[in-house]
């Protein structure tokens, strides 16, 4: 399964992220899950940021939505847009979850 | 050319799911993409019609216009609406269906992608 | 041909419509056809703190006058649909597989399967889409 995974909240469910396996993993940081590319709380990354597994992908337009710039996320992040978030779910992920 | 189904929970106001799921469903159907975007729960309310617009809410009747003559086919659940008090017919903006949730479920059966927001 | 979705609730019952909905629109699958000619297959499965949906001995309908979710799960038990319960989470919660909604009243000649995760994820793997309530 190639899963693609959407996560919108600073304070979300991330022991069902931990939980689900795929041959392939991406995680969509949308909404308030850009808080996860972007805030070091206590001067640690996001714990979802761990698995290396993962590819991880944030929404530019929420982002700039909220006071942020490409240049504050995470190096191991993707900055992505609509358009490519809409080639990404439509390409190279056979299933979505929004958690 | 794909088809992606996009099924959403969240309200209209207190949440920008909605906005997002919007957007979405414009880019994929921008990209030539066929699009189903069902309403569901407090999702319908976007379906009301006489929403008066002001900046500081979500606001998206000109734009779920706009998907429609994109194409886009948006549907609301009848049980949802109706039990909110918006019915077919006199409440439910124009183009959209009013339906049962066996449309939806019947849509994403048949999609290449269902990204369901099944969140409040 | 048969078009399997997985209803996945991961929240609990009550505070929200959306855990319910999930088995309205499970439900929902059975009359699908009208649409497509082509028979569509719900499982649902209760993971995380969903599974609190499975308890039993509901009273929402005594108490605010609606069909609790108790109830749904007894009906669609009796109609055959396949319900799944994460092992691990009830067991981290401490609920007893006897606190868990059965059917046979209803008739029902399955309960809900109590499952490891690792069952789900599979149903994750062989159905054609996933709804995440």
């Amino acid at each position: 399964m190639k899963l693609g995974i959407f996560y919108s909240d600073l304070r979300g469910n991330h022991d069902m992220l931990f939980r689900l396996k795929g041959e392939k993993i991406g995680v969509f940081l949308v909404g308030n899950g850009i808080y996860h590319a972007t805030i070091k709380e206590k001067g640690e990354p996001s714990p979802i940021l761990q698995k290396k597994e993962i590819d991880y992908y944030v929404l530019s337009e929420d982002l700039s939505t909220r006071g942020f710039s490409t240049d504050e996320v995470d190096s191991d992040i993707k900055v992505i847009t609509y358009s490519d978030l809409t080639d990404l779910i439509m390409n190279d992920y056979d299933k979505l979850a929004w958690l | 050319m794909g088809t992606l189904t996009i099924g959403v929970f969240s309200s209209l106001i207190g949440s920008m799911n909605l906005d997002f799921a919007v957007k979405l469903a414009e880019t994929a159907a921008d990209k030539g993409h066929n699009v189903n975007l069902w309403l569901s729960g407090n999702a319908t309310t976007a379906a009301k019609k006489g929403q008066k617009e002001y900046k500081d809410y979500s606001y998206l009747i000109k734009k779920i216009s706009g998907l429609q003559k994109k194409g886009v086919q948006v549907a609301a659940c009848e049980a949802c609406s109706e039990a909110r008090g918006i019915h077919a017919g006199e409440d439910i903006i124009e183009g959209i269906t009013s339906i049962g949730m066996d449309w939806y479920v019947a849509k994403a059966a048949k999609s290449d992608r269902v990204l369901h927001i099944g969140v409040e | 041909m048969s078009n399997n979705i997985l209803f996945v609730v991961q929240r609990p019952p009550y505070k929200s419509e959306n855990p319910k909905l999930a088995i309205t629109h499970a439900m929902s699958c059975y009359t699908a056809d009208i649409h497509i000619d082509e028979p569509v297959e719900p499982t649902l499965a209760y993971v995380g703190d969903g599974v609190l949906n499975c308890i039993r001995d509901q009273r929402s309908q005594d108490i605010y006058g609606l069909i609790s979710t108790e109830q749904h799960i007894k009906v669609q038990l009796s109609g055959d649909m396949k319900i799944l319960v994460c092992k691990e989470d009830i067991e981290r919660l401490g609920i007893k597989e006897e606190r868990l909604v059965d059917g046979k009243d209803l008739g029902a000649e399955a309960g809900l399967n109590v499952v490891p995760f690792k069952e789900i994820l599979k149903e994750m793997e062989i159905c054609d889409h996933l709804m995440f309530f």
